[in-house]
């Protein structure tokens, strides 16, 4: 965006950043606040008299002439204009007193070209763009080998740990960015699937949460461990009264159900009651570290999650442990993490690299890790009085996923399908192979 | 006896209840009706999951599956 105070001079551009600067056309891009009949601006205050407009041609095919003549062209569609004009002046549609609807950015007009070739080039045998590179690397690099010694020289460092735990919060809270976040899950109702809640855990004392019992014989009170821990990095305060802050969406509504019993073990029937509780009860947020190794996708899984997507809640599942990448086994997604319309999470340990239990995608549809968060050694609430445990796997994973998305549901209020693309389009890209890790590190809106 | 999970077609969402008669007729004893999901989950005798496919409104019956954690003291969950 152009400063207003600060009129430019058209065709140049002012950046910090190192590189080239563009070319630019002396001609400025507005974007509006609005499309369609929105996108009205008094264009003749800022001196703009001759606007064509796409709706004003067939089909909003705007000609080449008619962009070369007009001093502004409107695109209606898009809210956006190209303008005639040096953007001091249009900048002042910007400024606060100008009527009509106001103008979002002015950005001058930059020429484009066909990227460069990547072929081998000339028939002469020079070489060109990315060749000339490629030889220039190679060149370097050989050079430096042969100066530096050759069998001498120490390797590369092992890749140092890029996260611990402080006092203040978590490796996991830290690596997602939930520590920086502006946003606390606030409104969102969060279902953790599970084996149930401590209740009496002092942490959560004050807290809206609903609890149910989808085990016969048990209540949801957590007799295991493993779902007030989950709970706990999903939705666990901003400040405990000791130790780390380990909770991702802090002022989430916390649903607990219980669909694996005391002894850890759970059916269909449960977690599909949970299911249809959570999305009944309108939780946007479903998590679910549960799973069994099945390279099929289960039918049942699948509706659910496709039915629980067009009501707005996204179901958010482990991938797996059942790799040992120490041993070269690679693992699989079990069910229900791999149904197309469930979202499987990977684990990461603190150096962001794959945890080596991890399940890595299977080649069906519907099997892949969609994305991947903090796994290894994660720090959480546990049931009285041991109240902190210290554990991993893709369990662990998944909690931090389902409160990032609580976090995004708060600040876009986006649901379902929708949600699951926000989560995946901003999560941090990292150097690790997209079969382990999916889009890469899911982190907060900042 | 098989637990199983009936998975109802998006044309029979709306109908659950003839769906639910159906498959009782068919011999299965029908636990959950999970009407936000389009789910009947039940058991029938050993051998006769197959009998339910041909229920109208009937996408897919599937064996529940079983879902087991580590005990509480495992470092991996």
């Amino acid at each position: 965006m152009i400063d207003p105070r600060r009129p430019g001079i058209p065709g140049e551009v002012r950046h910090g950043a190192v590189g080239p600067l563009p070319r630019t056309t002396g001609r400025q891009v507005v974007v509006l606040a609005g499309t369609g009949d929105d996108a009205r601006v008094d264009w003749g205050r800022v001196g703009v008299h001759q606007v064509a407009d796409s709706r004003d041609f067939a089909e909003g095919d705007v000609p080449p002439e008619a962009l070369q003549d007009a001093e502004a062209t409107v695109f209606s569609a898009l809210g956006i204009a190209v303008v005639s004009a040096d953007p001091g002046q249009v900048s002042r549609l910007q400024t606060a007193e100008a009527a009509g609807r106001p103008v979002l950015s002015v950005s001058p007009e930059l020429v484009h070209h066909v990227l460069d070739r990547l072929d081998d080039g000339r028939p002469d045998g020079s070489a060109t763009g990315y060749t000339a590179g490629y030889r220039d690397g190679v060149a370097d690099l050989a050079g430096r080998l042969l100066a530096g010694g050759g069998a001498g020289a120490a390797p590369p460092p092992a890749a140092p740990a890029r996260f611990e735990d402080t006092a203040q919060s978590t490796w996991g809270v830290q690596a997602v960015r939930a520590d920086s976040s502006g946003r606390s899950g606030r409104g969102i109702r969060v279902a953790v699937l599970d084996t149930g809640f401590d209740a009496g855990h002092p942490d959560f004392a004050g807290r809206a949460v609903t609890a149910r019992s989808f085990v016969a014989g048990e209540d949801a009170q957590d007799g295991h461990g493993h779902g007030t821990h989950c709970i706990g990095t999903a939705c666990g305060p901003r400040t405990p009264s000791t130790g780390p802050r380990y909770g991702v969406a802090h002022e989430a509504e916390i649903y607990a159900g219980k669909v694996l019993g005391t002894d850890g073990s759970g059916t269909d029937a449960g977690i599909l009651a949970g299911i249809n509780w959570a999305v009944t009860s309108r939780c946007p947020v479903i998590s679910m570290s549960l799973g069994a190794d099945v390279m099929q996708a289960h039918p049942p899984y699948s509706a659910a999650g496709r039915r629980a997507l067009q009501q707005g809640s996204l179901v958010i599942a482990a991938a797996g442990n059942n790799a040992d990448r120490r041993a070269g086994d690679f693992g699989f997604v079990g069910a229900p993490a791999n149904s197309v319309e469930i979202m499987a999470v990977g684990a990461l340990d603190q150096a962001l690299e794959m945890a080596w239990f991890s399940a890595r995608s299977l080649p069906a549809r519907g099997g892949q890790v969609d994305v991947a968060a903090p796994g290894f050694e994660v720090y959480s609430a546990w049931p009285m009085p041991t109240r902190y445990n210290t554990i991993s796997g893709t369990s662990m994973a998944t909690p931090h996923v389902a409160g990032l998305a609580a976090l995004w549901a708060e600040a876009t209020g986006r649901r379902g399908l929708e949600l699951w693309a926000t989560l995946l389009q901003e999560s941090e890209r990292i150097p690790q192979p997209a079969v382990d890790a999916g889009s890469g590190l899911a982190v907060a809106p900042q | 006896m098989t637990h199983v999970s009936v998975t109802v077609d998006d044309g029979h969402l709306a109908a659950l209840d003839g769906v639910v008669q159906g498959l009782r007729a068919r011999g299965m004893q029908v636990d959950q009706v999970l009407d936000g999901l389009g789910i009947i989950t039940g058991s029938v005798p050993s051998g006769t999951l197959g009998a339910l496919t041909g229920v109208a409104g009937v996408a897919s019956v599937d064996e529940q599956l079983g879902v087991q954690l580590p005990a509480p003291e495992s470092p991996v969950q």
